[in-house]
């Protein structure tokens, strides 16, 4: 009996220590990923001085959501990946920067939580490069109370409304609102507009829908349940909906709209409609998995430029540093790596601008909120401190195996039609912005 | 002869009840200076954010008391526990929305109809048992999740849903207690709660249902032919099982204060099952543990930059160790660990210390 | 209401939906007969031996037929290493903890494929047979989808038969029935269980890789697609394979003929749920079931 008992508490230990031991192996400690040598000589982090930065650090917190099935820690772990590039070049006049990023699981009181470690208890001096879904809903107001302006890539609609978030991207809504204006662009007799069941789907397709009706075209609006997604099922629906002459709008992640795509294709529907897409479908691995067939067929609002065929120095800088510093940024080159990217820029710029170089909360979220004209070859106009910076993007679409820009499309603003672009483009034409 | 033998026989077992209350009252001692710690001290030495992460945790316990009722008193597995957590959050909500009434009140109102639905909806599943009885369950889950999902959480709007598709704007508060509006407040508050859940429960486990339902663990037929009503008996541990988890939902929708159909997902009710077992299942302590196990360890890994995963992979190995050594759980194998422990310190202290002077 | 050509694309997308639920339903259930284990990290194993697969080709640039094996391989390898160890430990317990164990390595398997597998990156599967076989009306059939039919029809028939004509197969069926008496009969206990853990994995591992190129490579969503399957498997009140093989395409087939209609398409994915929970009323209108290895008494 005794000999059986030490027999069944060893072997899951065992099995602990095998799952252990093959994860390391695997991943390695990913935290140490900027400890390697300065190899920082020509790279213009920063004050691109080459010298590491040994003062004082300054810590900027972040929150992003990390779940099943959803993960855009990619974001803030870009950031950070570019401010370990600054901190091996001169810092912040001689201060690293340090992140402090909590992951949510989508769980309203945790987070709250979260916003109050950061602010009260680990005391960040800035919150620069949180991508979460419901972070802008459920702290946009304690922010502003603490009188936080956040850098982030938006999803929910507080991330466009609150003046105390900032957003790189253009979010679901605006992107989405974007390949609708292409669909119509494109002669579409009736769209069938097709999201995540998520909350916040009445948001995302408001825009759209006074699009579509500004032009006369008919809508329809479809969820799918994404978790447990049917490709074929959720193509056909689509397909269906969007009738003879008609286009689907796909607001997706990437996972979910190339399964979706994928069971168009096995059913042969890749030529029935006109097929558009948000965002999260411009990435070259989309392109590669959807293969030839798809040359030319699947039109995708682009928030960001395509890095594959940029050589403008932001495009560089952000290869370099995905390379070196980037390891732990699991998807690469791609969209959610760029908005962390330019997240950090913005940030690092925000603090090199403060003359006193005394970084405080107030000095550091003063200094995020006067941001403004950074250029940056990611975008189509400057970016500045304000609801929708980003409201004037790319479009484009497969060809053999990667993302190219449609020809003759240019920038495409944003329509009007929806108010908040309205507003915007009014502050911006009033403000020379 | 007889005589002194009784009488010794007396004596020894008088000293026997003597040792046993003395044992509970030290027990007694101990938990009552627990929970004095937890509500008056332990607020103030705790960041917001553990004050946050605490109260998920007791308000966790009160589901796993549920849940630990039904696996270790009754032995009726339901993999549905998450749903009905989802059920409680909902009609809290829509209570609390929709009335000015106070939160006690609020809380009791939607302990009682969850139960009332739990109820109905394990009716079906009271005729099975054992595995059937546990699959059933997570089907269950599985549906009231799907309608959850496309019903959403009430937020203050209008109508039977009390949904309103409101985006804009900070959205409506799922209001607390008037007497403990702050995090530290709310916290004391869920503690006192959960105090009363599990006064309930040890309540029912003394009492008559306790034995019939040890009864009925024991051997279905066995019970049935001494006369237990199964069948009421089982429909009593689920209905307390889905009071005491329905005032927990509700307590998770003013914690949070706005409720996302996403915080629910089926995986959710197996996640609850495997720590609920990890826990243990046949004692009260066990239950704590659990929602320990359940908050605490990935919002400590969360603020310790250990990734989520690591969460998963413990919960996993946890139980295969529970099922395969330890069926009793943490609760019952961590006293008798730390005894073995001592014992063995204090006998490689023995050794360390030759007696007489001779090597061991 | 949609007319008949809503409907009919949904048929073959609903059978070959319907499929993939048999894949898994009825590899669970040829485990659960010879075992007396229902095995919940059926889909997790699966999910990982795609992955495996997936690395194999994309990073090791391995030939895709070897990749293809490998996943198979390994979905026998690991339900047989979980057979030896835990299955042996638990050998005696009952149904109920065999399956609340093997839920614990669901949840293992899940946290390591996260870990070594992070959910950012986007991968697919595309198997050579993914081009049209036929069209049906509107729709186009392809031959994953053919394949993954005739995999649940072979599976059903073949095991079936295996079950009830072979020396092994009755050994599992007995073994399933009482493992004590079957060992003190002189059968070789510890081969035939290896047997049905190492074959009951080669179908994980199969399923999985189908199930990866029509429904998604993605670790979460592989392993909790057993919920749906499970559904099936209830039905057929883990006895019967045709039952579950049939249930299966009932299930798939219902699911897409509803997505058409408006008014209820949002509540599609309760089709498994409530067609078990159905099922179950209708099963136990007078009788108590409880659950014993050899099935429902």
């Amino acid at each position: 009996m005794r000999k059986h008992f030490g027999w069944r508490v060893r072997i899951p230990v065992a099995m602990l220590v095998v799952a252990v031991g093959l994860t390391i192996a695997a991943t390695g400690f990913s935290k140490t990923s900027g400890a390697h040598a300065v190899k920082a000589a020509g790279l213009a982090c920063g004050l691109g001085t080459g010298q590491k930065a040994t003062g004082t650090p300054i810590k900027i917190g972040a929150i992003a959501v990390k779940q099943a099935g959803t993960d855009f820690t990619d974001i803030p772990n870009m950031a950070n990946a570019y401010f370990q590039c600054v901190n091996d070049n001169g810092g912040i006049y001689g201060h690293p920067i340090v992140q402090d990023l909590l992951t949510d699981q989508t769980d309203p009181g945790a987070l709250a939580a979260d916003a109050k470690q950061l602010i009260e208890t680990d005391h960040v001096v800035g919150i620069a490069g949180s991508s979460d879904i419901i972070d802008c809903a459920v702290n946009s107001a304690y922010y502003k109370k603490m009188h936080f302006n956040v850098l982030e890539a938006g999803i929910a609609e507080q991330c466009y409304s609150s003046p105390a978030e900032a957003p790189v991207n253009m979010g679901p809504r605006y992107s989405a609102d974007g390949a609708t204006q292409t669909a119509i662009a494109l002669h579409a007799k009736k769209i069938a507009f097709d999201q995540s069941n998520v909350p916040g789907t009445q948001y995302n397709l408001g825009g759209s829908k006074l699009i579509a009706k500004a032009a006369h075209v008919p809508i329809q609006f479809l969820t799918e349940d994404a978790a447990n997604i049917n490709g074929e099922t959720a193509a056909e629906k689509e397909v269906q909906a969007a009738g003879p002459g008609g286009a689907v709008v796909l607001v997706f992640t990437p996972p979910v709209a190339l399964a979706i795509l994928q069971g168009a294709q096995h059913l042969g529907l890749e030529n029935k409609v006109i097929w558009t897409c948000a965002t999260p479908c411009n990435t070259d691995f989309l392109a590669t998995a959807l293969g030839s067939a798809w040359n030319h067929k699947l039109y995708v609002n682009a928030e960001m430029n395509l890095i594959s065929q940029d050589n403008g120095p932001n495009s560089v800088l952000y290869q370099k540093v995905l390379k070196l510093y980037g390891s732990n940024v699991a998807g690469g080159i791609g969209s959610f790596s760029q908005f962390g990217f330019l997240l950090g820029q913005l940030a690092v710029k925000g603090l090199l601008s403060i003359k006193s170089k005394v970084y405080t909360p107030q000095t550091v979220n003063a200094a995020f909120k006067a941001l403004k004209n950074f250029k940056t070859d990611f975008l189509c106009k400057p970016w500045y401190f304000g609801p929708l910076p980003n409201n004037t993007d790319f479009t484009v679409y497969p060809q053999d195996g990667k993302m190219v820009l449609v020809p003759k499309s240019g920038c495409l603003p944003i329509s009007t039609v929806d108010p908040l672009v309205k507003q915007v483009r009014a502050y911006e034409k009033a403000h020379h912005v | 002869m007889a005589d002194s033998n009784v009488a010794t026989r007396s004596r020894s077992s008088l000293r026997a009840a003597a040792r046993l209350s003395r044992r509970d009252a030290i027990n007694l001692l101990v938990v009552a200076g627990g929970v004095l710690f937890v509500l008056l001290a332990l607020p103030s030495l705790l960041t917001p954010y553990w004050v946050v992460t605490s109260t998920s945790a007791v308000t966790f316990m009160i589901v796993a008391l549920g849940l630990g009722l039904l696996v270790g008193r009754v032995g009726m597995i339901s993999l549905g526990q998450g749903a009905v957590l989802a059920l409680g959050a909902w009609v809290g909500a829509r209570l609390l929305f929709a009335t000015a009434l106070p939160y006690p009140i609020v809380l009791v109102m939607t302990g009682l109809i969850t139960m009332v639905l739990g109820t109905m909806i394990g009716l079906p599943a009271l005729r099975v048992s054992g595995l059937y009885l546990a699959l059933v369950t997570l089907m269950l889950a599985g549906a009231i999740t799907v309608v959850l999902v496309d019903t959403n959480f009430p937020n203050g709007g209008s109508g039977f849903l009390g949904y309103a598709d409101q985006s804009t704007g900070t959205p409506p508060s799922i209001r607390r207690p008037s007497i403990a509006e702050s995090d530290p407040a709310f916290f004391r508050y869920v503690v006192i709660v959960a105090l009363l859940m599990f006064l309930l429960a040890l309540w029912h486990i003394r009492g008559k249902p306790g034995r019939a339902w040890a009864a009925i663990r024991q051997s279905e037929p066995a019970a049935l032919a001494a006369g237990v009503n199964v069948t009421v008996y089982k429909m009593w541990a689920f209905a307390l099982a889905s009071f005491v988890t329905g005032i927990a939902g509700a307590l998770l929708g003013s914690a949070s204060h706005v409720l996302y159909a996403y915080t629910f997902p089926t995986s959710q009710s197996i996640v609850l099952f495997a720590v609920v077992l990890m826990g243990g299942v046949y004692t009260l302590f066990g239950a704590v543990i659990a929602g320990v196990l359940l908050q605490v360890i990935p919002g400590a890994f969360t603020v310790w930059g250990i990734p989520s995963e690591w969460a998963t992979i413990l919960f996993g190995v946890g139980v295969l160790q529970v099922l395969t050594t330890a069926p009793a759980g943490i609760a019952h194998q961590l006293p008798s660990d730390l005894a073995r422990l001592g014992r063995f310190l204090f006998g490689v202290a023995r050794r360390r210390i030759p007696a007489g002077g001779r090597a061991p | 209401m949609p007319s008949w050509s809503n409907f009919q694309p949904f048929i073959p997308i609903g059978l070959a939906a319907g499929g993939v639920y048999a894949l898994s339903g009825v590899g669970m259930v040829v485990l659960y007969r010879a075992t007396g284990v229902l095995n919940l990290a059926f889909g997790a194993i699966g999910a990982m031996g795609a992955l495996i697969a997936w690395t194999m080709i994309n990073t090791w640039h391995v030939p895709a037929g070897i990749a293809y094996v490998a996943c198979i391989l390994f979905g026998g390898v690991a339900t047989l290493l979980y057979g030896m160890v835990f299955g042996r430990l638990l050998a005696a317990r009952d149904p109920l903890v065999k399956a609340a164990a093997t839920l614990g390595l669901a949840l293992l398997m899940l946290g390591v494929m996260n870990r070594l597998w992070p959910a950012q990156v986007t991968r697919s599967i595309t198997l050579p047979t993914d081009n049209t076989a036929f069209t049906f009306g509107d729709a186009s059939v392809d031959w994953t989808q053919v394949i993954a039919v005739g995999f649940g029809v072979v599976m059903t028939v073949g095991t079936a038969i295996f079950l009830r004509v072979t020396k092994i197969g009755t050994a599992m069926r007995a073994l399933a029935d009482d493992r004590e008496i079957t060992a003190t009969l002189g059968v070789p206990v510890r081969r035939v269980e290896a047997a049905a853990w190492f074959g009951s994995g080669l179908l994980a591992g199969a399923a999985g890789l189908l199930l990866a190129d029509l429904v998604t490579l993605a670790s979460d969503g592989l392993t909790f697609i057993v919920i749906f399957t499970l559904s099936a498997a209830l039905i057929a009140r883990l006895r019967s394979l045709t039952v579950t093989f049939v249930a299966a395409m009932v299930i798939g087939l219902v699911d897409n003929l509803i997505t058409p209609i408006n008014s209820i398409t949002n509540f599609r994915d309760m089709t498994p749920f409530v067609l078990a929970i159905a099922a179950l009323l209708f099963f136990s209108r007078e009788r108590q079931y409880s659950f014993a290895r050899g099935g429902i008494r």
